[in-house]
């Protein structure tokens, strides 16, 4: 794990509004992610922690305070910028695994690799690269509703990684899966982690926040404690 | 990346069948009647643009004044063709004159060919227009006094296909030689025959007949009117400059003694405006090519509505493709494709339908229209029309589907009311078109109905007409005693009306006492027997019928139009009046009658005894009609004759005046029916949409209660909120369009109030059953199931 960080967030105020009530997301809120650091963020349903995932992934804006990529703030872009910064570094990994149910596996592992120009033989070779180190190989050419929860995510994952992301942001990998493929998946992440890849994981798992570095606890939209976790291999 | 696009477009197609099924048949209807109408469109508006210089020609038409009256018509006299040769702006002229037996024949008169369409026309005739010609024996036809040209057609009945130049063909008898056979005249042109003749043929004959009065060469006759003349400008002329050296020419010719002048019409116009600036058949041609919008906009709409209403469904493939790095450009292109897909699809279907009722179509619209893939012309307008829907319906939805926020789309929130704004007021578009379409139909079928019953002042029953031969007017007196001897005929006339609907001929030469003096009337005027009034079922207002006598020479019978025109005061009987100088007293005015179609008003008439009477009238009835047409033929063929015996029953001729009004009537409500079948194709796809988006809300309110009836209430409402809406935009819109449709009749009908409330209930009533029936079949949805896909 390298000493730089890759995420800082300072002040982050993150508010939802509607026509009468203004709630607060997310207050004043600091964070920061090293390089190669595995973070799980956990608490209660309604805390914040996927809102800050979401923020984290480009997918949400903030409404005040700065977030540093690989220091540069980030927090300003515009739709374009965010897109093209998510594309090139960010994977994401969902609870519902969120395939596309017209595609097939390989085509929805390739699809990152399409949106980033990669030539066809190329994506090729790395989609079957990525399919293999899941092993869901065989399955290339199922569609998403003709696999297991544990395979779909097992492809979510490996979409999520095809285009070497430097960070990976999983919403409950685990949540709807049975204990058995929940390991798997969570060994997966490891395997990444212990690669390089930086990964930041909302989960309300003890287990699996065993897997990470560091816990960051949240409540009410702001982090009440951090600890490092016992890490465990599986 | 295209080839991802169109599977991926593909696999979204076949996972939802029922909306793409409607998609595609709402589309390709909608594309292959349009592609229909253009043709039709394109068809009517190409008519006699093919000749070259077609925007440098224009047709003469004259200008009759009498008092505040003006007649427009295409005829000419002789001369006018004659003075454009020394007008220098005018670069060449073709007068042409219909000859109206219509027969050819071939050596000893065996071979006889009726029916046929001839002309002679100036020796220019060739030059002039773009008619090519094939083969010919010289290189000017048409100079010679016995030289014919005949069409590839003709040569084909006549020759049997063999080389008709160098033979010879009779017309009245006299040989002529042909020496070019001319392309067919295609369809869309207004100049179509069958066998051109020499103008100086009937230039000579003229002559040899002795002229008209002084005038005794048809370049010097001002006095008859039958030449179609034909002016070509050069580039960059002014017509009224150039026309009016001829009216000049024309005024000092008649010693400034003349209520005519000359005006030039837009030969590429002829088809489309009449020489009275009557823009009718324009109208018709506009209405069309905006019911062909019309129908792509409905089309169009449908998609729209359809892939905006079911974006939900593609909210969690849009959100996944934006994380995982899809541009909006890139998704933009995305649905673009889709779109492009569907169309692709939809036109290949199209072209199955254009290709199944392409025949049908072409006899129903009375036309022999051909799909000529060469005709560049034709596929801009197809390719502008389909470019122009497949925008319109790929822009919105591609920008709608591409700017969704990944996280909320993820979590099914979209923006759900700026979007059902957008698509409330399509909805209300396309109702409105519906409803004005539906008003429109009923008030066309309507006007037809009027035309069909329309009292035209005579009974034209059982009533046929024969033009009698030589022989059987020469001894028309025995040919008489034989009609009225024959059981099978009711009544009998021999008059001057070849041709009814030309109300004989027209003349300005009719004067009365108290005439003012630059007061002129124009009248159609007729030579007709005692027979003719009571044949025709024609009623008297004042006086009565002439009386077969000697005195009726000088017996006038007029119609009320005359009577009011001459500024006659009732009684009108025993009023002075004189026509082409033969001076007499009115026995009889009869109630106006209707001889023409019912866009044109009744002119004023006038019967006399006098002048050549060669057409036979008989009255028969349902029962003997074929034993007195068999009676007539053998009466007519014991008198021999090149010119066979032909008949034509009044009723069926009178159809055919308002065939085209008619024929364009039942376009047009098949056309409209189409519209409203595609939009509620539409909505049918809507309310299904509408149901299934509210299947949580139906079983929540299922569970606390809620009938089936309040169910449905509950789905109905909005759509019947939209339609309310539109039938109070339409109702104004589709008076106006109808009332401006109308003015082009000068007998119409009644705008009621009906139309407009039955125009609104048959929508209500599709509108009922289209959404009814999803609203039900959403309300019987079993609670536990619409609650557990939840």
């Amino acid at each position: 794990m390298s000493t730089k960080n890759m995420i800082k967030i300072s002040n982050l105020q993150k508010y939802y509004r509607t026509e009468e009530v203004e709630t607060v997301a997310l207050n004043n809120l600091n964070i920061h992610v090293k390089e190669g650091e595995f973070v799980a963020v956990m608490g209660p349903s309604g805390c914040g922690k996927s809102t800050l995932l979401n923020i984290i992934g480009l997918l949400d804006d903030l409404d005040e305070g700065s977030y540093l990529f690989n220091d540069i703030e980030v927090a300003k872009f515009k739709e374009r910028g965010r897109s093209d910064l998510r594309k090139h570094n960010i994977g994401f990994v969902f609870q519902s695994f969120n395939l596309i149910d017209e595609l097939t596996v390989f085509e929805n592992v390739e699809l990152p690799l399409v949106y980033t120009n990669v030539p066809a033989a190329e994506r090729k070779r790395r989609v079957e690269e990525v399919l293999e180190k899941v092993q869901i190989m065989h399955r290339r050419n199922h569609f998403p509703q003709q696999l297991s929860g544990g395979q779909q995510q097992r492809v979510a994952v490996a979409r999520a990684v095809v285009n070497n992301p430097k960070l990976i942001l999983a919403d409950e990998p685990t949540g709807n899966l049975d204990s058995n493929n929940g390991n798997e998946v969570m060994q997966l992440l490891t395997e990444l982690n212990e690669a390089g890849t930086t990964i930041v994981m909302v989960t309300h798992s003890e287990h699996d926040a065993k897997f990470s570095d560091r816990v960051i606890r949240m409540l009410d939209g702001q982090v009440i404690m951090e600890t490092s976790a016992l890490k465990q291999n599986g | 990346m295209i080839f991802k696009y169109i599977k991926a477009g593909w696999r979204n197609l076949k996972k939802s069948k029922f909306y793409t099924a409607i998609n595609i048949l709402g589309l390709s209807i909608s594309i292959a009647t349009a592609i229909l109408i253009l043709l039709w469109v394109q068809d009517e508006i190409s008519f006699d643009r093919f000749h070259k210089d077609y925007k440098q020609i224009y047709n003469v038409h004259n200008i009759w004044k009498g008092g505040d009256k003006e007649q427009i018509s295409n005829n000419t006299p002789g001369p006018v063709g004659f003075y454009a040769k020394d007008v220098p702006a005018i670069e060449s002229s073709v007068r042409i004159a219909g000859e109206y037996s219509g027969v050819i024949s071939l050596k000893d008169q065996k071979d006889v060919y009726s029916g046929l369409s001839i002309a002679y026309a100036d020796s220019s005739f060739f030059r002039f227009f773009s008619f090519p010609l094939i083969q010919s024996s010289k290189p000017n036809v048409l100079t010679y006094l016995d030289e014919v040209t005949i069409s590839e057609t003709l040569q084909k009945k006549l020759f049997n296909g063999q080389d008709a130049i160098g033979k010879t063909l009779l017309l009245r008898k006299t040989p002529f030689l042909v020496t070019g056979v001319f392309q067919d005249m295609p369809q869309n042109s207004s100049l179509r025959y069958d066998a051109i003749f020499p103008m100086a043929y009937l230039a000579k004959s003229f002559t040899e007949n002795g002229g008209n009065g002084v005038w005794k060469t048809i370049d010097e006759d001002l006095g008859n009117y039958y030449f179609d003349t034909y002016l070509k400008l050069r580039p960059e002329t002014d017509p009224e400059q150039a026309i009016a050296q001829i009216n000049n020419r024309f005024i000092q010719a008649r010693d400034g003694n003349t209520n005519t002048t000359f005006k030039l019409g837009s030969f590429a116009d002829k088809h489309l405006i009449a020489p009275d600036g009557n823009k009718s058949a324009l109208r018709m041609v506009q209405i069309f090519a905006v019911v062909a919008l019309l129908l792509l906009f409905i089309g169009a709409i449908n998609y729209v509505n359809l892939s905006t209403a079911r974006a939900m469904d593609r909210a969690k493939e849009v959100s996944i493709r934006k994380i995982v790095g899809a541009s909006r450009q890139q998704l933009f292109f995305q649905f673009m494709a889709e779109t492009f897909l569907t169309f692709t699809l939809a036109t290949f279907v199209a072209a199955i339908w254009v290709g199944l009722s392409f025949s049908a179509y072409n006899s129903i619209s009375g036309k022999s229209m051909v799909f000529d893939i060469h005709n560049s012309a034709l596929w801009i307008l197809i390719g502008s029309a389909l470019l122009l829907t497949v925008l319109l319906s790929s822009i919105y939805p591609a920008i709608q589907l591409s700017s969704f926020k990944p996280i909320s789309a993820l979590k099914g929130r979209s923006s759900k009311p700026k979007n059902s704004i957008f698509r409330k007021g399509l909805v209300v578009f396309q109702y409105t078109t519906s409803i004005i379409l539906i008003i429109c139909t009923l008030v066309i079928q309507k006007q037809m109905k009027y035309i069909r019953e329309f009292n035209l002042g005579y009974d034209t029953s059982y009533i046929f007409t024969v033009p009698l031969n030589e022989g059987s007017i020469e001894n028309k007196s025995t040919v008489e005693t034989k009609l009225a001897a024959d059981p099978a005929i009711v009544s009998y006339s021999i008059n001057g009306l070849y041709d009814p609907m030309s109300y004989g001929n027209s003349t300005g030469d009719i004067d009365w006492p108290n005439r003012p003096k630059d007061y002129a009337l124009i009248v159609g005027r007729a030579t007709i027997d005692k027979n003719f009034i009571p044949l025709m079922g024609m009623k008297f207002v004042e006086g009565g019928n002439i009386k077969g006598t000697p005195a009726d020479s000088s017996s006038y019978i007029i119609n009320e139009t005359l009577a009011k025109q001459m500024g006659l005061k009732k009684p009108y009987l025993g009023a002075q009046m004189s026509l082409h100088e033969v001076p007499g007293t009115v026995v009889g005015v009869v109630k106006d009658f209707n001889f023409n179609n019912l866009k044109t008003p009744i002119g004023p008439m006038v019967f006399w005894t006098h002048r050549f009477a060669g057409t036979l009238y008989v009255k028969t009835t349902a029962l003997n009609a074929q034993k007195a047409i068999e009676k007539v033929k053998a009466i007519y063929d014991s008198y021999p004759s090149e010119q066979p015996f032909e008949y034509t029953f009044l009723d069926s001729k009178f159809d055919q005046l308002y065939k085209s009004d008619l024929r364009t009537g039942l376009l047009f409500n098949i056309f409209a029916s189409i519209a409203i079948f595609v939009s509620s194709l539409g909505l049918l796809a809507l309310a299904t949409n509408s149901a299934q988006t509210k299947v949580k809300e139906i079983g929540i309110r299922k569970v606390l209660g809620a009938s089936i009836a309040q169910i449905v209430k509950l789905l109905g409402r909005e759509f019947v909120v939209l339609l309310g809406i539109a039938i109070l935009i339409a109702g104004p819109l589709a008076w106006y369009f109808s009332n401006e449709w109308l003015a082009n009749f000068s007998f119409k009908t009644e705008l009621s109030l009906w139309i407009f409330l039955v125009g609104a209930s048959i929508a209500l009533l599709i509108a009922g059953i289209t959404i009814g029936y999803q609203a039900i079949r959403a309300a019987k949805v079993n609670v536990i199931d619409s609650l557990r896909d939840e």
